[in-house]
């Protein structure tokens, strides 16, 4: 029986190892080659590690974002900071927009009885099946037309409405599970509906509110397709599009391209290993519970 | 009367950004609209729609849009299946590893696509180098230039952000499954294999189908990655629907005919997802 625990050990983390391996190692080596010399980065066999640490790469982002053209760094460098910060402002707009306009629509839906209310719960659930691509194509005209296009705070509307639906799914999946008794001692005290929301319901739901904001956070910031389109100028550009500005252009060193990918998701890979536990509390209830 | 004051807001937004638009791009949709040739629209019916369906440019892409979709779900789905059925057992580390599966979810597709460029270089590819050194290839390859490869390393590029939530939701649906069961079973004389096929599976049949479900409706969309590593080549090679509506719309500028492709592709997709939610879920009634 010892021996048969000890295979069962051996194999667990022969699998873990390959796991392990395959899920940070392509990062890991998008990290490694970020702080080489560009000519290191064309070696047979590959070097593995840097050696000397080279910060050239970082310190372009920092110059181009500071001298501009005098600086001499190509041209997605020098917007790279900016879409940084852009991408900051949207997805911290958006996740707080979205908790707290979702956790008003996601009370009612929870726990009170009225007419429409499955009606309105499915209507915001398939409003998630129809696909982004169509509604692009009338999104970007229209904005073009009132004159929204190119503007920071069209996409935060944009994204607001993408991740809304999803944002009430798991806060009215989270208002079920607070013990109903909590609610009813409040209004025996003479709490109105309102102060039971505001006093009860919400400080108990600071994890589940918690959860919906960072994943709010997350997905916003990943968002790609919309910032692309309604885009023109680095005024309105996120760290996404320039990511794809850089990774599209033949012209610019291997370390650039690479280091711009790393940096634009230090802040959602931190944030995920940070709150990972509310995270997958999140991501598990938000799809199973209902 | 609380519940519309409460909900108003929410409703209004997503009325506004996707109820509004879903009725324009229908409207466009039956319109020959195309921005090149301002002062024209006019009112088609379904003519976009015909025009589509009875061209090669609707039904190569959308072949080539369900090869990707099969391979990725296989691909997903066997994978992802395997890591919760390991992080499913108890050893030390594995909140670590649990953990660490967030790394790639958490990295956007964009950047995804810029590091699987970086990894599958032809010239100075970690995968290239990993492969030489093995003895595996005599030469450095550009994989991305030709098929049947380009596809291959599509699905896996792909695949690699999407397994861990598809992971971590069968491992959730794995964590339901009683361990009582199991030591009957082990009684019982059930070896691992019948052990999984016969209570494992089953049991997580439900959770599977979710996952089954919701990744054939993201694989059908994908647009993000084919931007930044193939834009549909080499030679239509990796031309999706995603992308075909992407170029016709905001390259060609021909609203009409994109916004019908785009209506056909979400009706696929629809349709799909109905199909499978009635046959994967009438297994679980048995």
């Amino acid at each position: 029986m010892k021996a048969r625990a000890r295979i069962r050990l051996i194999v667990i983390y022969l699998g873990a190892a390959i796991v392990l391996a395959g899920t940070v190692g392509p990062f890991l080596w998008l990290v490694s080659s970020s702080f080489q010399y560009e000519r290191q980065l064309l070696n047979r066999p590959p070097q593995w590690l840097p050696n000397p640490i080279v910060l050239d790469s970082y310190r372009e982002i920092f110059e181009g974002a500071v001298l501009g053209e005098a600086s001499g760094v190509p041209y997605q460098s020098r917007i790279f900071l900016r879409s940084f910060a852009n991408s900051f402002f949207v997805a911290g707009s958006v996740a707080g927009i979205a908790v707290l306009v979702g956790a008003y629509a996601a009370y009612p839906l929870a726990r009170l009885t009225f007419r429409g209310r499955s009606v309105l719960l499915f209507g915001i659930l398939a409003s998630r099946l129809i696909p982004a691509l169509s509604l692009a194509i009338p999104i970007v005209l229209v904005a073009k037309r009132i004159g929204m296009s190119d503007k920071i705070v069209t996409l935060v509307f944009i994204n607001l409405s993408f991740i809304l639906p999803y944002v009430i799914w798991l806060l009215q999946s989270y208002f079920k599970t607070i013990p109903i008794e909590l609610e009813d001692a409040g209004r025996i005290d003479g709490c109105s509906r309102l102060q039971v929301v505001h006093k009860i319901i919400l400080p108990l739901s600071l994890p589940g509110l918690t959860s919906a904001g960072i994943l709010a956070f997350l997905l916003t910031w990943g968002e790609f397709l919309f910032a692309l389109l309604l885009s023109e100028t680095p005024a309105s550009y996120t760290s996404t599009v320039v990511v794809s500005l850089f990774a599209t252009d033949v012209d610019v060193s291997f370390v650039s391209i690479i280091t711009a990918g790393v940096v634009s998701v230090i802040p959602p890979i931190g944030f995920a290993l940070i709150f990972q536990r509310f995270i997958i509390s999140g991501l598990l209830s938000g799809s199973l519970k209902g | 009367m609380l519940a519309i004051l409460f909900s108003a807001p929410a409703v209004l937004i997503i009325a506004a950004t996707i109820l509004a638009p879903f009725c324009i791009a229908v409207f466009l949709s039956l319109h020959n609209w195309n921005l090149k040739r301002p002062g024209r629209e006019r009112f088609i019916g379904l003519e976009n729609y015909i025009d589509w369906i009875t061209d090669s440019d609707f039904w190569e892409p959308l072949r080539t849009t369900f090869t990707f979709a099969i391979l990725a779900v296989v691909l997903i789905v066997l994978l992802s299946l395997l890591i919760s059925l390991l992080l499913n057992e108890k050893f030390p580390g594995r909140g670590v590893l649990r953990a660490l599966l967030l790394v790639p979810w958490a990295i956007p597709s964009v950047v995804n696509a810029l590091l699987w460029k970086w990894l599958l270089n032809p010239q100075y590819g970690l995968v290239n180098a990993v492969f030489f050194e093995l003895g595996i290839i005599t030469e450095y390859q550009n994989v991305l230039g030709s098929m049947p490869s380009v596809m291959i390393w599509l699905v896996i590029a792909y695949s690699w952000i999407h397994i861990p939530l598809a992971t971590l939701l069968l491992l959730s649906g794995l964590q339901t499954i009683p361990g009582d069961i199991y030591e009957s079973a082990i009684v019982d004389g059930a070896n691992i294999w019948g052990r999984f096929r016969y209570i494992t599976l089953p049991l997580l049949r439900p959770m599977l189908s979710i996952v089954i479900i919701f990744e054939m409706i993201f694989a059908l969309k994908v647009f993000d990655i084919i931007f930044v590593l193939t834009a549909g080549g080499p030679a239509d090679a990796t031309n999706v629907l995603g992308w075909q509506i992407y170029t016709e719309t905001f390259r060609k500028l021909d609203f009409g005919a994109g916004s019908s492709i785009a209506m056909l592709l979400g009706a696929i997709t629809l349709a799909l997802a109905i199909l499978f939610y009635a046959v994967l879920d009438k297994g679980t009634e048995r």
